[in-house]
Order: C-alpha cells, then structure tokens, then sequence
C-alpha cells in the first residue's frame, strides 16, 4: 500500500535508472576501502538519498536497511533540553540538526564525538569504519560547520561523513575541500519517462505520452514530485486520457490566489489582507523562500513583459534579505509593497526604470 | 466682536459655604491635638505617659463619655462664634483680597488708563485706535473675515521667509544710514498704518526683520496707503470696538523707530499677495497653503496679557501651520483658558487648521461656534486684554481668593497655637526630668506634614468616601453590638474593616487617621516597615490570646498592649499599603483577615491596588472604598492658600498645570513647591512646565500608547517638537515589542503625507510610503540579526531603533483607517499577529517533525519535501476519503497510516497542515462526526506500528536515558543477533510487542526492538 514513489525506490546501485555513470563511480569508491568524506549535492528530488542508501548497501550489505530511529536528547549549554530524531542502522547513524535551528553545533559536536571515538564493534562488518549522514547540511550554522571540520580528519579511522545537501553554496570551503563533492543533477525529461514508464509497467497499465508529458512539466526535474502528481493523477483518472489537469497542491493554489489578488487591486488595504494570507501560509509550514518564488512565478506570469525583470529584480533582492534576516514575513511584505507600488505605477503613470 | 462668553463658576456658591465655618472647627481641633493622638505606634508609645491621654487609655468607657461631651461642647461653641467668626473674618478678608481684583478689574473696566499709557506712539493716535480695532472686529468671525485673512497670512509668510534668511553683515551697516533717512519719509504714512500693526504686533522685534522691511518698503510704499483705505472705512462703521491698545503698552516699549519698521515690512507683502488670492473661503486657503510651502515654526508665538483667555474654551481642530497640537493647548493654558477636545454649547472658538476632522467642522457649523485661523488666533491672544471677565467670573475669582486668604490665615494661626502649646509643654516638662519626644517647630518640618489637613473640610477631593468613613466609624460599635447584621444606610454595617484602595499622593492614610481621630478613635498604624507576618499579625493583635477579647470581659484588665502600644475599644488600628505584604510577610495577608473576622476594634486598610491577587481573600471581608485622584479644581484653594501663607506667588493656572502634571498627587506637588520655595518666591508657566518635567514620574508606556504616538496623526507634522532621539526613546521603552506593533500598525493608517493628493494619486502614494516603511521595517530586520544573531551586535540597537520603528511611523503616520466594523483591534493599534502566528509555526513545525521523522523508515524526503510534495497526495488518501466516502473508507485510511507509520495525533496533524481548500476548518466540517468517531474507534481497536518510542513516551526513564547516553554498542549486540523476522511472524508480534512495551517499558532495548521489526517489514515487503 506505499506510495509509488516509495514502493518503487530503487535499493542499490544496479537498480538506478539514471546516471550511470556516477553509480559506476559510487560502486568502485565503495569497493576500494578508501571511502572518503562525501559531499552530495543536488536539487530536490534528483535521488540523493536514494543513491546514498544505495552506496551504504553497496558498502555493508542489506544490513543497513535495518533502520530504526532513535530520539536523542541533548543539553545546551544554557541547559535547555533539545530532543534530536536519529535514524540509524548497525553501521550508519543519520541525523538532521538543522531540526533544531541553532543549537545544531551541540548536536554535532555531540553525537560526531560519541561515534568517531568507538569502533566499529561488529566483526562480522564490511568496513572498519561507520557512516554519518547529515542532512540539509546547507541548513547547518557556521559554528557547526566548524565544528565539522577538525572532526573529518581526526576520527578518519572510525567513520566516515555523507553530507546531503541542496547546494554547495553555504557550505564553508574547509568542509568543501574536505570531501569528494558528487553533484547528483535532477534527471532529464527522458530519464524522468523511462522511470514513469518502468513505474507504470509494475503497476500493469500503458503510460500515455500526453499523460507522462504533462506529469513531467508540472514536476520541474523532482523525480519525486513526478511520481507524487503521477499517482494522483492515476487515482483522479484511472485511464489517463483526456483533459490532463494536474492537481494542484493546496498551498500552490493558495499561493496563485495571493499572486492573483496582488493583480487586482494594490492598497494598503489589500497589502494587509495578503499579509494574513501569508501568514497562514508561513504558519502552515510553507517555506517562505518557496512562497515568495511561487508567487513571484505567477506574477511574472501574468504582468507586462516590460515590468517582468524588474518583479524578477525584486524577487531575488527581497529573497537574499530573507535569507539574512529572521523574520521572513517582513522581507515577504516589503517584497509584496514593492510590487504592488511597481505594478499600480505601470497603470497609471507608464513604465518607470525602478532598480533603486 | 470678541465674544468674551460669560461662564458661571460653581465655585463661588461652594466657598461662601465654608467660609463661616472654619475658625470653629480649627478650634476645636486644636483642641483635640493635644491628646497624643498617636499617628503611628511608635510616636504612640512614646508620647503615652507624658499627656493627658492617660485618661483616655486608662479607664474603659469613662474618658469616652468625656471624649464625647468635649465634642458637643465644642459644637455649641462652634455655633455661637460661627457668627462671629463669619463677620470678623469676613470682613477684613473681603477688603484685603478684593485689592488684587480691584487692579484687575480696572483693567478691563475702565479702558481709558491704558489708553493714555499709548501716547509714546504719538502721531495719528485716533486713526491707530480705531483701525485696531477694526481689525478686531474682522478677526472674529464676521463677513470681512477673509478679506483680512488673505491679507494677514501672506504678510506673516513674507516674513518668516525674510527670518530665515540670514542677511549679510554689511548690509546691517548700510541699513543705518538708510533707515535715517527713510524714517522721516516714512513717518506720514506709517502713522496710518499704525493701528494694524499694534494688533498684530506678535514679532518681537529683531534686527533682521527691521532690515528686511527697510528694504522692502521702498517699493510698496505707495501700495501701502491705498491698502489701509477701506479698512479705515470699515472701521468707521463699527466704531463701539473695545481699543485694544492695552497690549502693546503693557509691553516694554520697543524702540519706536524699530516698531515703525516692522509696521511697514509687515504691511507691505500683503500688496503683493492680494492679487492671486482671491478665494476667500478659508478652506480654499488651507488648500494653498497645503500645496505651497509651509513654515513650520515661522509664527513666533505671540505674547499676551496674563489672563487673557481667561473664561474662554477653545477647541483645535486640524494641524496647524506652525505650532503643534501640545504647543496650542499649552499656549492656551498659559494665559488661563481652556481647552476641550470637542465643540460644544460652551466652546467660545475653535482654531481651525488644515485637515480638520469633518465631524468637528459639523459640529462648528451646527452650533456656529466661531472659528479662527492660527492667524487669527494669535492675534487674539495678543489683542485681548488680560483678565477680561464678566462680573459672575469676577464674583468667584473674589471669592476663592477670599477664601484662600482665609484659609492661609487660619493656617497660620492655627501654627502658631501649635507652636505656642509646643513651648508650654516643652517649659512644662524641662524641671521633671521625663524625656520627651521633641516635636520639631513648625516652620522645620516637611510642607506635607505641616499642612497635613487637620479636619475633614481640608482633605482635598474624595468628600463623600470620606464622609462615608466617618459615618462606618462612628457607628462602629453599634454594629458591633448587633454583631454586624445591618447593613444600615450604606451598606456598610455589615462589615468589621474598610479597605481604601487608590492611587498614592491622594490622602489615603491622612484620611484614616484623621477621621479616626474625628470619630474618637486612637489610630494605630502598621505600615509596609513593620514586619507583618503571619505569626507577627496574630501575635501582636492577639486573636489566639484573651487581649482584645479579654478587654471587654469583666473589669480587671481593660486594655492589651500590642507592640507596645495599648489598644482599647477606642483604638482603630489602620493597616497602611497591605499590597506590600509581600515576599517577607508570609501568610500575612491570611492572618489579617483572620483578625478582620474576629476583631473587636476598627480596622482600616489601605493599599494602592485593589485588584492585585494578593488582595483577593480581602475582598468579601471588607468593604470597598475606592479614592479617586481629586481634580486641580479641587486642590487648587488648598494649594492656593497654602502658597498664600508661604508667601510664593503661583499663579492659578500654573497651579493647575503642577496638580495635573504630578497626575493629582498632592504630596508631590507639595514637595515640589517646598524645594521650589527654596530658589525663588514665584514662578510663571514656563518654570511650573519645566518643574512638572524634572518631576516627571518615569513611567514606562505600554507599546499600544507607543504605537499610538509614533503613528497618530500629527505625530511627525512639521510643527511637532519631538526630536529623532526623543521618538527614539520611546523604541527604548520596550524594544522587543515596539517594532513588532510598528509593523502590524503601519498598513493601518492614513498616512498624513499623502493628504494633499487624492483618488488614486493618492493609493499611488500611499502605496509608495508604505513600500517605503516596509523597506525599512526588512532592514530593521537584516539589523536586529545582527543584535540577536551570532554576533551580538548590541550597539547597533540604536539602529534598529530608527529602522525598525522611527522610519516607517515617519512616512506613514496619520490617523487610523477604520479596517471595517467596530470590532476589536479595528481602533488604535492591535496586538502583533506575528507573535501567535510565530508560536503556531513553531508547533506546527514540530508536528511536521513528527511526522516526517515516522514516514523517514519509508520516504527519503526532509520536512519541506513532506510538507510540499508527499502531503497533498497523502491527503488524498488519508484524508479525502474520510470526506468523500465516509466511513467506508475508514479501513482502508488506516492502512495507508500504517504503512508509513502515522498515528492518530499524526492524521489530526496532517488535517491542521493544509491551506486553502484543505485547510483543517473546512476539512472537520466536510467529515461527518459518525466517521470520525468511527475513524477513531476502528483506530483505537487495533494496534499499529510505531517507527519508534519517543522520549517522553517513558518519563520515568527518560532521564536516565538522557543521563548515560545512548549506547549503541550494546544494542548492536542485540539487534545483530536477533533475526530478521518475515512479514508474517511480524504481523503477529505487534501485537505482543505493544503490550509488552507497556509493561516493561523502562527497558530500553524493547523500545528498539519495535522499530526494527517494523523497519523489517517495510523492507521485506519492498524487497517483493
């Protein structure tokens, strides 16, 4: 009863649709018992965490598929308790410490200690050496970068790091220069068929082109998301002809909504009552980084071709601050104001060449 | 003409009343003060053997009796010299404090002194008077109103223009010999021009305006003759003006050839300016003036007569030119007038600025209350005479004086019999060898001490509570006879004490004790400096022991002692700031009210907030009494008298201005004036404002009344006085909330900047500012980072002050937009959203948590990739066929649950995750309640797979788990040797498993064994 997407994961190396050739490399770094530190980096939904499960079979065996998870708990030096989820087999331990925002240098200090300085106890074991995963290692804080780097080197003997993140941007560069960096690229479109093709095929029914054509647009390069929208489109019509509407997820249309009331009337007014609908977006878990982009998107979409680059302008600028700042919902308003005052002066004086 | 309304004061009735009364009363207690009334027990103890009192402690009910004969004797006296007392007292009060008056009055009476006093201006004095007084009449209100306006208001603006210039050196030098020579030519015509410029002479005269209109005169010279034309006619007309020369001549008398000058400079603009205004509709001039430039602070704020707005009420409407809102009423009060907030019936003007709200200009015209322009009314403040009032003003004026005279007298005699009884008494004793408490000499002892009030007549405000008091105290005992059954007249015979709950400053505990003397009583005061604990409140008063109830038994022992102070039936003992039985006093609230129950003496309590919870087990035992602070009109005699007798001159309104900045607290005031007493002997506005300032209490504002005054309407209009680093500190009251109001408040106004635009130019506009704001508001953000973020960046908290806060309130302040209905938070500003919506994402975010870290032995997504991606079609499973389908579809939700490990509270989350159409209020309301408790029973009947245990799930373990940490090694062992068990076994363990676990569920390694077979599961059936 999983999901297609789950259902269907690939388990090792062999099984991989895409990228070969970077599963050839995988395979031969595994078999070489120098494994070094790895850095995988890639857009979501291009198969990062599926070739890293691959590789760590490919390293250990079908043991490591033994998972369970495991909630830590860890003090800070301000004695506030912060419980970490971690998931771990025999030979590897994964972990997520930009769970807990800014506290995420303790986790890792922590728990990287603990592993590095026991061996590996199971003699029956592939490798000398245990694995650490760390995910939305782009997410991590400086302070926990650095407290990586030192790490890395000196327990070399007894673990090894699996970095996975979005991009390499926020990484600082001693951890970069550190590990193999393995950019996992999202997949092309005909990749994408061939894998919604082989799906299709075990769930025993025929693929149409214009199906799986509409299936990869709405899923830009997210092999996941593909098969996500494949299956809902799958239970919304069960033949897969016709009129191809993909559903939309709901903030998507909630964003579109916010986008379209931006259009239709600027004002003070009108800018508070987007404010609300932000925030329930923010509230909901939204990512405002996806929220801004999915609203700028539709923007774009619809205005005049002249005022596009400059919505596009204020999008990136307004994006940066809110990377640099805390709370997003104001860098989100200011973006908004920014383009409504942009907008309603396209109205009513004319195009004006407004960059700042 | 200048319609001086006449007002009746109800004062006057009030001070005839008293008058008579009060040598009697002082008498009497003056009498009553020789008994040691003990103010507190210290000073009772103490005092106790010297005096006469000892009868009264003594013996039991005799000396009451005594007591009590002494009062009414003193009644009868009271009467008899009432009369006397009236016509003596009367008499050379009335002559003395008519005196002052009398000036006055001849002031206004009698125009004809000042008059004289003109002359120094000697040529054409007729014509000057007559135009003068023309000009009044236009100012107010009649048809020819505009005309002068448009010829006024340009002539100011020239002139502040020519201010702002700053006029090379040289130029000063050349004007001496052109002036010489000018004046002479000059003279002629000036002398027709005269009279306009006495009335509006509010320019003290400078060397640069001189120099200015030197040069200016020479063109317009001409213009300036035909100009003064028609108004000499008009004055013709109406010849019955009042002259209004007195002002000028009242002032220093300028240098006559500068005076001329500033006639002529000011005279000559108006030429210039007529012609493009021809629009006399005073709105249509506020309009030009909005486009045109405006002059903040060109105005020099004029000066008049001390007085002069006596009687009057005035009303400001809209923002003016170049004084602010405060700056206006300030100037008003200055010279004695009032000032309202609305037109009403008894408004006498209403200045009108720009943007005035539509609803006063409706009030205005319906009432046709006279209005004035900021012009206008400067002029009027500087044409009026001082002290202008109609003889029912003058009447109560006369008699308050009269009154405070009398009172100050009062005081002083009343000293001196204090003083006098001090010495018999000191002399008295000096040979016996008993040492006394020396009671220092009135003249050193602190004002508030000194003029403590000493009868009920002297407590400022709060009559009827007071009297109340009396009336509870002095049937005391009779409700205690009837074991406090009837309530009586009030309602408070029921009760055995009295809390007095208000404000500090306001006569609290001064009232206690004096009408607990005046009722006969000997108070007894504990305050916060006693330790009142507990077992200090039981031990000293003695519920548990025989002493209070002992008292009234048999005749042995008649009195108990507590803290060394005797305490008899007479005795009302006053519990003073009960809200300070804090921290140090344990249960002390608790045992005094155990006392209240039972007490056989009047108890008095007094705290400042009656609300607190510390005062709640008060609340049924006592009653009520709530002090309200007394308005300055009813300190003010008190006050005035007292400065009367200290002989510091203060006048009337300054007073009022001290009571109402020291927010009615007496004591403060009082002390203010004594340490002011020490420097000078008379103060005028201008030091009262600054003394009120240095005494400021530092109150801290909440952030809505920061908000409010950030943003309001004329919060940074030009005339505001507020400096960046004043708005600055009010960021600095609260600086983690202020930005956060700032930003829920700064859509929600009407920003004044965008005023002089409208339609859509005006959206445009607004728009802009508030992209503006928001920019700033962002790096108000990208600032407070930096503070709060790794760096620690605290002095940038400045900073963030000016961009989080001062910036966006500079460009969008202005009055509230209503944002529809009258609902809550649609006035003024509303709570931050951002904190609640802050919190709900946090917990959501945790929920999400939960449920990414349950579906992750299953899905290799992060938080966001379930959130965004893998939801929507969970969703579609788990959720929407609950709606579509009902409760069918209940088995088969629960097994997709299953499969990725999702509990109950995880669907419940799920559901509270989605937006829009999916959003959990839509979602509860489309699932039918028969499915959803079916959905839950079904749930409930099975056991389900757990990805894991978490933490708390043990909370008794949990510490010890966080204690040793985690030992995997251990658990490897485990783990390795158990083997992987095949679906179908699995299926059947869960079941055992999960009782098991509530048994033993402090062993950790069972917590792991679960996740695993269910890991195995998913992996077996994968692998298929």
């Amino acid at each position: 009863m999983s999901l297609w997407v789950d259902k269907y994961r690939p388990r090792s190396l062999d099984e991989l649709h895409y990228h070969p050739e970077l599963s050839s490399r995988l395979r031969s770094l595994s078999a070489s018992g120098d494994f070094p530190h790895i850095l995988f980096y890639g857009p979501s939904g291009a198969g990062k965490k599926t070739r890293i499960m691959a590789t760590l079979r490919e390293l250990y065996g079908p043991g490591v598929e033994k998972l369970r998870i495991d909630q830590r708990v860890f003090v800070t030096p301000s004695n506030r308790k912060l419980d970490v989820n971690v998931v771990q087999s025999n030979y590897h331990i994964e972990l997520t410490p930009s769970d807990v925002g800014m506290y995420d240098r303790v986790v890792i200090q922590d728990i990287l200690k603990e592993i590095a300085q026991t061996q590996q106890v199971d003699l029956n074991a592939k490798q000398r050496f245990k694995v650490v995963i760390i995910n939305e290692a782009d997410a991590l804080t400086r302070d926990a970068q650095a407290a990586l780097r030192r790490t890395m080197e000196k327990y070399m003997n007894n673990m090894r790091l699996i970095l996975c993140a979005n991009s390499t941007s926020k990484i600082i560069a001693p951890i970069r220069s550190r590990c193999l960096l393995v950019r996992v690229a999202a997949p092309t479109d005909d990749e994408m068929t061939k894998v919604l093709q082989h799906v299709a095929k075990k769930e025993r029914f025929g693929l149409p082109a214009s199906a799986s054509k509409s299936i990869l647009a709405s899923s830009q390069g997210n092999l996941r998301k593909a098969l996500l929208v494949f299956e809902a489109m799958k239970m919304q019509k069960p033949d897969l002809t016709g009129d191809l509407e993909v559903a939309k997820p709901d903030w998507e249309t909630y964003c579109a909504k916010i986008a379209d009331s931006i259009l239709q009337e600027q004002s003070a007014q009108k800018l508070l009552d987007v404010r609300g609908k932000i925030y329930e977006l923010l509230s909901h878990c939204i990512p405002p980084t996806v929220v801004l982009k999915t609203i700028s998107e539709r923007i774009v979409d619809k205005v005049d071709d002249a005022l596009k680059p400059q919505i596009v302008h204020w999008a990136a600028y307004y994006e940066l601050r809110m990377r640099m700042g805390s709370k997003k919902i104001f860098h989100l308003e200011a973006y908004i104001a920014k383009v409504m005052t942009i907008y309603k002066q396209f109205n009513m004086i004319g195009y004006t060449d407004d960059y700042e | 003409m200048p319609p001086s309304t006449p007002r009746k004061s109800t004062k006057k009735a009030d001070s005839e009343d008293y008058s008579p009364k009060k040598s009697p009363e002082k008498k009497k207690v003056v009498k009553k003060e020789e008994k040691p009334a003990g103010k507190d027990i210290r000073g009772f103890g103490s005092q106790q053997p010297t005096s006469s009192s000892k009868a009264v402690n003594g013996t039991g009910k005799k000396p009451i009796t005594i007591d009590d004969s002494d009062e009414e004797e003193e009644e009868k006296i009271e009467k008899k010299p009432a009369s006397k007392g009236t016509n003596s007292k009367h008499f050379p009060s009335a002559s003395s404090s008519k005196k002052p008056i009398t000036i006055d009055s001849s002031d206004s009476d009698t125009p004809a002194p000042p008059n004289k006093n003109k002359p120094p201006t000697p040529k054409s004095k007729s014509a000057a008077s007559t135009s003068t007084s023309s000009k009044r009449k236009i100012l107010i209100g009649s048809e020819e109103e505009e005309e002068a306006l448009e010829d006024v208001k340009p002539a100011k603006k020239r002139q502040s223009i020519g201010g702002g210039l700053s006029r090379p050196a040289a130029k000063k030098s050349a004007y001496v010999d052109e002036s010489e020579s000018e004046s002479e030519e000059e003279k002629p015509k000036k002398a027709n021009n005269k009279a306009k410029p006495s009335a509006k002479k509010e320019k003290s005269v400078s060397p640069m305006d001189v120099d200015e209109s030197d040069e200016s005169d020479e063109d317009d010279f001409i213009d300036d003759d035909e100009d003064d034309k028609p108004y000499k006619g008009k004055t013709k007309a109406k010849p019955k003006a009042p002259p209004k020369k007195t002002t000028p001549a009242k002032k220093p008398a300028p240098p006559p050839k500068a005076s001329k000058k500033e006639e002529a400079k000011e005279t000559e603009p108006k030429v210039e300016e007529k012609k493009p205004a021809p629009n006399n509709n005073w709105r249509a001039a506020a309009a030009a003036r909005a486009s045109g430039p405006k002059n903040p602070g060109s105005r020099e704020i004029p000066e008049g007569a001390p007085d002069c707005l006596a009687g009057l009420t005035f009303v400001f409407t809209g923002e003016m030119e170049s004084l602010s809102r405060d700056d206006a009423i300030e100037l008003v009060k200055r010279y004695s007038g009032k000032v309202t907030t609305s037109p009403s019936g008894k408004t006498s003007f209403v200045v009108v600025g720009e943007n005035a709200g539509a609803s006063k200009l409706a009030a205005i015209k319906q009432k046709k209350i006279p209005t004035l322009t900021e012009d206008e009314f400067f002029k009027f403040i500087q044409g009026r005479e001082g002290g202008q009032l109609d003889e029912k003003q003058l009447k109560a004026k006369a008699a308050e004086e009269k009154k405070v005279q009398q009172q100050a007298l009062e005081m002083e005699k009343r000293e001196k019999e204090e003083e006098k009884d001090r010495k018999r008494k000191e002399k008295a004793l000096e040979g016996t060898g008993i040492a006394t408490k020396k009671v220092a000499p009135a003249s050193s002892q602190l004002w508030t001490t000194r003029y403590a009030p000493t009868n009920l007549k002297e407590i400022c405000g709060n009559k009827t509570v007071v009297e109340r008091l009396g009336t509870w105290l002095k049937d005391w005992q009779k409700n205690y006879k009837s074991g406090f059954k009837k309530p009586g007249k009030d309602g408070t015979g029921i009760y055995r004490a009295i809390l007095i709950s208000g404000p500090p400053g306001i006569g609290k505990t001064t009232s206690a004790h004096l009408m607990a003397k005046e009722a006969g009583y000997n108070p007894i005061e504990l305050n916060a400096s006693d330790a009142r604990s507990k077992k200090l409140v039981e031990n000293f008063t003695n519920i548990d022991n025989t002493s209070l109830d002992g008292f009234f038994q048999g005749g042995g022992i008649q009195s108990t002692s507590v803290a060394d102070v005797q305490v008899n039936s007479r005795t009302c003992l006053i519990m003073d700031e009960v809200d300070g039985m804090s921290a140090g006093d344990r249960g002390g609230v608790g045992a005094l009210n155990g006392l209240i129950k039972k007490t056989r003496i009047p108890m008095i309590l007094i705290c400042n907030d009656r609300s607190s919870q510390k005062m709640k087990p008060l609340m049924s035992t006592t009653f009520n009494m709530t002090f309200r602070r007394p308005s300055p009109a009813e300190i003010r005699s008190r006050i005035m008298s007292i400065l009367f007798k200290e002989k510091l001159k203060i006048p009337a309104n300054v007073v009022d201005e001290l009571v109402k900045g020291a927010n009615s607290d007496i004591r403060q005031v009082l002390n203010m004036l004594s340490t002011f007493k020490l420097s000078k002997d008379q103060m005028d506005f201008d030091e009262g404002k600054e003394l009120i300032k240095i005494n400021e209490k530092n109150t801290i504002m909440t952030p809505f009344t920061i908000t409010d005054k950030l943003t309001g309407p004329y919060a940074f209009s030009k005339t505001s006085k507020e400096t960046l680093s004043d708005r600055m500190e009010l960021y600095f009251h609260d600086f983690s909330f202020v930005p956060l109001f700032i930003q829920e408040h700064y859509l929600k106004t009407q920003p004044a900047l965008a005023n002089n635009l409208s339609g859509n130019e005006q959206n445009l506009k607004h728009l802009e500012l508030a992209s503006k704001a928001a920019d700033s508001i962002s790096d108000g953000d990208l600032v407070d980072r930096m503070i709060h973020g790794s760096e620690q960046h605290w002095s940038l908290l400045p900073f963030h002050a000016v961009q989080s806060t001062v910036k966006p309130a500079s460009l969008i302040y202005g009055p509230g937009r209503q944002s529809g209905g009258g609902g809550f938070g649609s006035w003024g500003p509303a709570f931050p959203q951002w904190l609640g919506q802050n919190s709900k994402q946090g917990k959501l975010q945790r929920q999400l948590t939960d449920i990414q870290i349950r579906m992750r032995l299953k899905v290799s997504g992060g938080r966001s990739e379930i959130r965004e991606q893998y939801m929507p079609l969970l969703a579609s499973k788990v959720i929407m066929p609950l709606v579509d389908r009902g409760t069918d579809a209940v088995e088969e939700t629960i097994e997709y649950m299953d499969e990725y490990y999702l509990g109950k509270d995880d669907w419940d989350a799920l559901v509270e995750l989605g937006v829009d159409t999916m959003s959990e209020g839509l979602i509860t309301k489309k699932i039918p309640t028969a499915t959803k408790s079916a959905f839950t029973r079904q749930y409930n009947k099975a056991d389900h797979p757990i990805a894991f245990h978490k933490g708390d799930m043990f909370a008794a373990s949990k510490k010890k788990i966080a204690d040793q940490g985690p030992a995997p090694d251990n658990e490897d062992v485990f783990e390795e040797d158990e083997p992987v068990p095949d679906e179908a076994s699995d299926k059947g363990d869960n079941d055992d498993e999960a009782d098991e676990i509530n048994d033993v569920s402090k062993d950790k390694l069972i917590k792991a064994v679960k996740p695993k077979g269910a890991a195995a599961k998913g992996k077996a059936k994968g692998k298929k």
